[in-house]
């Protein structure tokens, strides 16, 4: 069974970008560059979009540290092609 | 003894001088700089008055980021520093322009002189180009990297939201001939030591109570989960520490506390001593005494 987290609340983003800090820590990294999240502004309105292909990502943290609950995370029993 | 003790947490942090780039408006030039004599004054205002003070006779127009922009919770307004009426103004912005900033590489952008023509100047790690200021924003910059200054009817807008007050930054955009700056931050940091780090920022995160807004719905600053009503028009003067951060004033209860930013310069590799950091203040509120003399000869 595999997890996924998904932008269900996107209309709740508020732009803080802490799901990208958070994502790209666990990367050892800090930067906006290579970021499996993005978050992309205009004025008042974002957009956010989630890559991850990494399976040692743990998406709870990427969940719990977005102040207004834009994710959620799903588990899907399908792994892989399916016929 | 642990023998990683004076290794940096994370890599490629200068400790000792501060980069700087400066952009000469009227002859549509740029250089990167590098200046230790910054280093005592931290960054934020402290960087960008003591820049004032080597670059006053051009006007200067200077964005500053502090040491933690970009690493904590927070830290997360550019520092202003312009003259207005003779007076030297320290004006500060938020939304992303400071982790922008910090992702570019570098501690200060000063804008000098002014231009013939009205320009709008993109700004990457590469590169500083020039172009009309009736080119197409859109065609500038990248998606969810870059922060759009822009002076339109509404004065000067960051990404069509965040402002500054006073009008003081629309007057010197006019005054420049500057219409739209775009800043685009690439550079990417590793962590060599995550865990001391990931402590200090998840202790910084949970302290959000101790900042003084009212969480709400609002565009927020980088690095800020409180999406407050009030980062929207930015902030003039303050706390010196916290705004060499260049922290938001409103957590100022935890940035003016000399413990909690030796920790955080520390884990980053920043080696100031407590006592650097008891006297910053007075060092900066000095400089800036003296520069406000000499502009009112």
């Amino acid at each position: 069974m595999s997890k996924s987290l998904v932008v269900s609340f996107p209309e709740k983003c508020i732009g803080c970008e802490l799901c990208v800090m958070e994502v790209q820590r666990q990367l050892n990294k800090i930067g906006l560059n290579g970021s499996p999240i993005r978050v992309f502004r205009n004025g008042t309105k974002f957009t956010v979009k989630v890559d991850i292909t990494d399976s040692n990502i743990d998406l709870s943290k990427i969940r719990e540290v977005c102040p207004t609950q834009v994710f959620t995370i799903q588990e899907s029993v399908l792994d892989g092609l399916v016929e | 003894m642990d023998l990683l003790s004076n290794k940096p947490h994370i890599e490629s942090i200068s400790d000792t001088s501060l980069n700087v780039l400066v952009i000469d408006l009227a002859r549509r030039s740029f250089e990167r700089k590098t200046f230790s004599e910054l280093h005592p004054y931290v960054g934020g205002i402290g960087t960008g008055a003591k820049l004032f003070s080597i670059y006053k006779t051009y006007d200067p127009l200077i964005f500053s980021i502090g040491p933690l922009n970009g690493f904590f919770p927070y830290a997360s307004k550019t520092s202003i520093v312009l003259q207005h009426n003779n007076i030297l103004e320290d004006l500060y912005l938020g939304g992303a322009l400071s982790f922008k900033l910090q992702f570019l590489g570098v501690n200060s952008v000063v804008f000098l002189g002014q231009s013939v023509h009205p320009l709008a100047i993109e700004i990457t790690q590469e590169d500083v180009k020039f172009y009309p200021a009736s080119i197409d924003l859109n065609s500038l910059g990248l998606p969810g990297k870059s922060s759009y200054l822009n002076l339109g009817r509404q004065g000067v807008t960051l990404d069509n939201y965040f402002t500054a007050p006073e009008g003081y930054l629309e007057k010197k955009f006019s005054e420049k001939n500057l219409r739209s700056l775009v800043f685009t931050g690439n550079k990417v940091y590793t962590i060599t030591r995550p865990e001391k780090y990931y402590e200090l920022y998840k202790t910084l995160l949970d302290k959000a109570p101790e900042v003084t807004v009212t969480p709400s719905l609002n565009p927020s600053c980088s690095g800020c989960p409180l999406g407050c009503a009030d980062s929207r028009v930015g902030e003039i003067g303050g706390a010196l520490l916290t705004h060499t951060l260049v922290a938001c004033n409103f957590a100022r209860n935890i940035y003016s506390d000399i413990g909690t930013v030796f920790s955080c310069l520390d884990v980053l590799g920043y080696r100031y001593t407590h006592e650097e950091l008891e006297n910053v203040s007075y060092k900066i509120s000095t400089l800036i005494r003296e520069l406000n003399t000499s502009l009112q000869k």
